[in-house]
């Protein structure tokens, strides 16, 4: 037989756990109807969780607090200003910038990171298969390849360092173009 | 709709539409998770609901400014993009008419927020200002509500009763008023309406929130309000607690006359001998009055018929681990607003 007293602990302590169970499925639905919610935007706005489109270089400085690197020299094939602007505060913060040629398709990207000297978050500037890889005349462990872009054509693509940032120069133009922008990238930390 | 929001838009300051988006999205959430919580741990006794339900009301206004002075890593980008299970801000990515979805939702919600405050401020101070004539109670209606008024408060334990107005004329009304100086006040009309057992009851329920002093509640909870006034989360939540208190009361006179359906009886003569009446002309002087009288009265209809129907039921029980319950709540409501922006 089991002690009234004991019924009634046995019974408190059942209540005490159906209470915890209700406060954790509360909370739980609540947690997932608004990580659901925060999925909304993404989907109708179109860009990967951690990355934003902003209007302007200008915002993106204001985003990351540092001024973004431009090149000095920029080509009469592209046109300026940036076709989007995207950052991201993931790995220390990071922006791509990319530009349409004059016919209107998308022909060049740069992109830096803030965080130093590692990749760049992919959500950023996806990961493209490199054919063929070789040094670039860019300073120590810079390099050129050949990728293929996201439209399944052939892209040139420079990785340097500058100022302490990463620095991808991906684009379809002349080879040369692109390695004298690349040189003429300027900027640096406010 | 535009893909995105135009920079002068965002030049507002960011941080008070952070802080006010917030306080209107996590009141909102606290509010359903408290009111789920009330209905599934089935708490039915006033004092209990209340404690929960000050968790949602605290919140924006301790909880949330706690959060941003203690915590201002909540607003970086890095949190909000990396680690928040929400981000409002996110939501402005979309433009409408070249302004972001979350600055239109925060303007539509501070619009709400402030109309509910008007809708029981403007009335507040009309009747305020407009007080009708009281008397002292020389009549034979004006005896017998004095002589209940002392009756009940020695029932209830109340060694000096407050002092008792009594109005000649007007509607029947019987309520409690006064901050610093309480008092209750009857007309005629009410106690020509009311037989001895619901006069009772009613004087009851009317001592019992003096005894909890819930005219000076009120005006905090009002000074909450202005505080709040873009919160709509935060002013409906506040109308609940209202409620909450009238069943305290309910559940107090209740215990200390020991007639409950006295009580119940009464508070449905005088809500059909104002309430349930149609609105007098100068109140339908509004452009929506007309369209808005019709689910006010009806919600207050339903409000009255919940209280009579929980009286006419045996008074309810406490939930067990209340206090624990709620420490347990605002604990777990802490940890997941934490990573809401």
């Amino acid at each position: 037989m089991t002690a009234p007293g004991g019924m009634g602990v046995g019974t408190a302590a059942g209540e005490g756990l159906r209470a915890l169970w209700v406060l954790f499925l509360v909370l739980g639905g609540a947690a997932l109807m608004l990580a659901g919610l925060d999925t909304v935007p993404i989907w109708l706005h179109g860009e990967p969780r951690g990355v934003r489109r902003v209007a302007s270089v200008e915002e993106a400085e204001r985003r990351l607090h540092a001024r973004v690197l431009l090149p000095a020299y920029f080509p009469d094939s592209f046109r300026w200003p940036p076709a989007t602007v995207r950052v991201t505060a993931e790995d220390g913060g990071a922006v791509s910038l990319a530009f349409l040629a004059l016919d209107g398709t998308p022909s060049l990207v740069l992109a830096q990171g803030l965080g130093g000297k590692g990749p760049l978050p992919p959500a950023l500037l996806p990961e493209a298969a490199p054919i063929h890889r070789q040094s670039a005349p860019l300073g120590e462990g810079a390099t050129l390849s050949r990728v293929v872009g996201e439209d399944g054509t052939l892209w040139s693509q420079l990785e340097w360092t500058a100022g302490g940032r990463r620095l991808v120069l991906r684009g379809k133009g002349s080879l040369e173009e692109m390695l004298r922008m690349a040189r003429s990238v300027h900027g640096g930390s406010r | 709709m535009t893909a995105t929001a135009p920079a002068r838009v965002r030049m507002v300051d960011t941080r008070w539409l952070d802080f006010a988006g917030q306080a209107i999205f996590h009141t909102l959430i606290a509010a359903l998770v408290v009111e789920a919580l009330v209905r599934l741990w089935r708490v039915r006794v006033s004092g209990q609901r209340v404690a929960l339900r000050l968790l949602a009301l605290a919140w924006p206004l301790v909880a949330l400014p706690v959060l941003f002075l203690a915590f201002p890593v909540r607003g970086a980008d890095a949190f909000r993009e990396g680690r928040a299970i929400f981000a409002g801000r996110r939501w402005d990515d979309v433009g409408f008419l070249g302004v972001g979805l979350y600055v239109w939702w925060v303007g539509a919600m501070g619009l709400s927020g402030l109309a509910l405050f008007l809708m029981d401020l403007v009335p507040l101070l009309r009747a305020r200002r407009g007080d009708p004539p009281s008397a002292p109670p020389s009549s034979p209606e004006g005896r017998r509500a004095l002589a209940t008024l002392v009756e009940v408060s020695a029932a209830t334990g109340i060694e000096r009763p407050p002092p008792l107005v009594f109005l000649e004329e007007g509607p029947p009304i019987l309520y409690c008023t006064g901050a610093r100086h309480p008092s209750v006040v009857v007309s005629r009309a009410a106690v020509e309406l009311l037989d001895e057992g619901e006069l009772r009851g009613a004087m009851a329920h009317e001592l019992a929130h003096l005894e909890r002093r819930d005219p000076a509640v009120s005006w905090a909870l009002m000074g909450a309000r202005a505080l709040m006034w873009f919160n709509p989360g935060f002013q409906v939540l506040t109308r609940a607690m209202a409620r909450d208190a009238e069943r305290a009361a309910d559940e107090r006179a209740a215990a200390a006359t020991g007639d409950r359906v006295a009580l119940a009886s009464g508070l449905l003569k005088l809500y059909r001998a104002t309430e349930g009446r149609p609105l007098p002309a100068p109140r339908r002087r509004l452009p929506l009055a007309a369209s808005l009288a019709e689910p006010i009265a009806r919600a207050r209809a339903h409000d009255i018929g919940a209280r009579c129907r929980s009286l006419l039921e045996p008074a309810p029980e406490r939930v067990r681990f209340g206090r624990a319950r709620v420490v347990v709540a605002a604990a777990a409501l802490f940890l997941l607003l934490f990573f809401v922006v």
